[in-house]
């Protein structure tokens, strides 16, 4: 018999880490659902916000200043998304638009090839960990790492932001109609480029939220990116394309998942459990839970 | 000055000219029709006008002052508003998001977007529907939501495209009260590209009438209409 603690501890953590997911496969739906384009470099994103978190405790902010460090790790992601956006991104909007998802798909590879090198050329394989002085935290009777909790409670708050700003500012009015019609906004007098450099920085900069926010659990190095990216498309993949609910639901579907298999089969096929849901969910609802069935232009 | 003007315009698709040396005015507080057969040019316009496309040469001014080349949305934001054959509003948003997103873009901090949503809703009689999605509205509703959104900023120039094109009698007068509002409140110019000839004598004192990519005549409708250029272009030359 399993006792109760151990399926409440299991499913404590795996909704925690589920939540962390979802910020992931947010940034990838957001990024297509407005640019109609996949973002293949999302995990190099998280890689980089790893990396700044970990260079600005251990430099120069202390682990005091965890919190700040991920605000700011987060904003200079964000920052770099805009120059992406605007630099290697931006130029394909004067091609056909047939074609621009295929330029989008090799300039965005071969970024991820990039970064990841540049990572490798200047850190070297070394895996890294920003220190985390956080106390152990009990969660109900269950003792939690406090950088696992800080993390969790970081990243629902930034959920809670990201909605607040799409459901009632002015900007998020803007963002949620040019992903129903980009050729609508323009008519409405809306600089459809400029929404996309925005929602491309939005949605990156939530890959290098995540990335900040796990540095202490799954450590720095220079494909930390590559577990979580494909566990963010495997939750676009469940919840369905372009479904912000769908993103948010899959993650922690998916961490739960994870979390009981591992708990209770075996935890070294731990990244495999989620494979299962995704082939079910292909087999029996191929547009996801939440996704609409697509139409190009 | 013109309110609108198009001077020299050629577009070419391929082997097809479907824009040849278009010039047009609409004068101030006028409601032009555009009328021609199909494929004559009529939407090539419409998109060269409002920065779908840029033209290959010729000029398009707005007020006097030119627009030519510039994007879509910096011309929609100097004042030209266009509506679509097929409508394009953001299915998942209300009917009030829908005026307020149209709103916002051109007034982006202005608070009076509210009031003006609400005036928009009453003049469209979408009322009952405020608070429903877009994409459960009917074909005529969309048609007239799409025109509410064009009017929720003061323009200065109403470019439509087949407004009336497959609505109800009901809400195509509703279509024709509003543009005859706005003209009349705004002083606003309209160029109305449509197939309704019972619509367009009502609505237009003068029309212009394009033909494979040309302006093949203008006047009023009833003039065009005796010319035989125009009627053979519409039926076909007779037989030999």
């Amino acid at each position: 018999m399993y006792s109760t603690e151990l399926v409440v501890q299991t499913f404590i953590s795996g909704v925690m880490i589920g939540v962390l997911y979802a910020l992931m496969a947010l940034g990838i739906t957001f990024i297509y659902s407005i640019m109609r384009m996949i973002n293949w470099a999302m995990g190099e994103f998280y890689m980089i916000g790893s990396y700044l978190q970990y260079m600005l405790v251990a430099w120069l902010l202390g682990p005091d200043l965890w919190w700040l460090a991920i605000l700011v790790a987060t904003a200079g992601v964000f920052g770099l998304g805009l120059l992406t956006e605007w630099s290697l991104l931006k130029p394909i909007s004067s091609k056909a638009a047939e074609v621009r998802s295929d330029y989008a798909t090799v300039i965005t590879l071969a970024l991820l090839l990039m970064l990841r090198s540049l990572a490798t050329g200047i850190a070297g394989p070394n895996q890294f960990t920003p220190g985390s002085n956080l106390p152990i935290v009990m969660v109900g009777p269950m003792p939690m790492a406090g950088a696992r909790v800080a993390a969790f409670v970081f990243a629902l708050v930034a959920l809670g932001v990201f909605w607040a700003v799409l459901r009632y500012t002015w900007y998020g009015l803007a963002l949620r109609a040019t992903a129903q019609s980009r050729v609508g906004v323009q008519t409405a007098g809306i600089d459809v480029l400029r929404v996309d450099r925005v929602a491309f920085g939005i949605g990156v900069a939530l890959a290098g939220l995540a990335g900040a926010l796990l540095a202490p659990v799954f450590l720095v190095f220079p494909t930390n990116g590559l577990v979580t990216t494909v566990k963010g498309f495997e939750i676009v993949v469940i919840g369905g394309l372009g479904s912000i609910p769908g993103a948010l639901i899959a993650g922690v579907l998916l961490g739960l998942i994870e979390s009981f298999g591992a708990a209770f089969i075996d935890s070294a096929y731990q990244n495999i459990y989620g494979f299962v849901l995704v082939l079910l969910v292909l087999v029996l609802r191929p547009t996801g839970l939440f996704g609409e069935r697509g139409r190009e232009a | 000055m013109a309110a609108l003007e198009a001077i020299g315009l050629r577009k070419r698709f391929g082997t097809l000219q479907a824009a040849n040396d278009v010039t047009l005015s609409v004068e101030p507080g006028e409601i032009r029709g555009l009328i021609g057969p199909n494929g004559a040019g009529k939407t090539t316009l419409v998109n060269l006008v409002t920065g779908v496309y840029a033209p290959d040469s010729g000029e398009v001014k707005l007020a006097g002052q030119s627009i030519t080349g510039l994007a879509m949305h910096e011309i929609a934001r100097r004042g030209l508003v266009r509506s679509f054959q097929v409508t394009r509003l953001f299915g998942n948003q209300t009917v009030r998001e829908n005026l307020l997103t149209a709103f916002h873009a051109r007034r982006p901090a202005n608070v009076d977007g509210e009031a003006a949503a609400e005036r928009m809703i009453r003049l469209t009689t979408l009322g009952p529907l405020a608070d429903t999605p877009a994409k459960k509205l009917s074909g005529g509703q969309r048609a007239l939501l799409q025109m509410g959104c064009g009017f929720m900023v003061p323009g200065s120039c109403y470019v439509l495209d087949e407004p009336f094109a497959g609505i109800n009698p009901v809400i195509k007068e509703t279509i024709l009260e509003m543009i005859v509002e706005v003209n009349r409140a705004q002083g606003a110019a309209f160029l109305v590209v449509s197939h309704e000839m019972a619509i367009i004598r009502q609505l237009c004192p003068q029309v212009t009438v394009m033909m494979e990519g040309k302006v093949a005549a203008q006047g009023t409708l009833d003039e065009v209409a005796r010319l035989p250029a125009v009627v053979a272009g519409y039926l076909g030359k007779a037989l030999e």
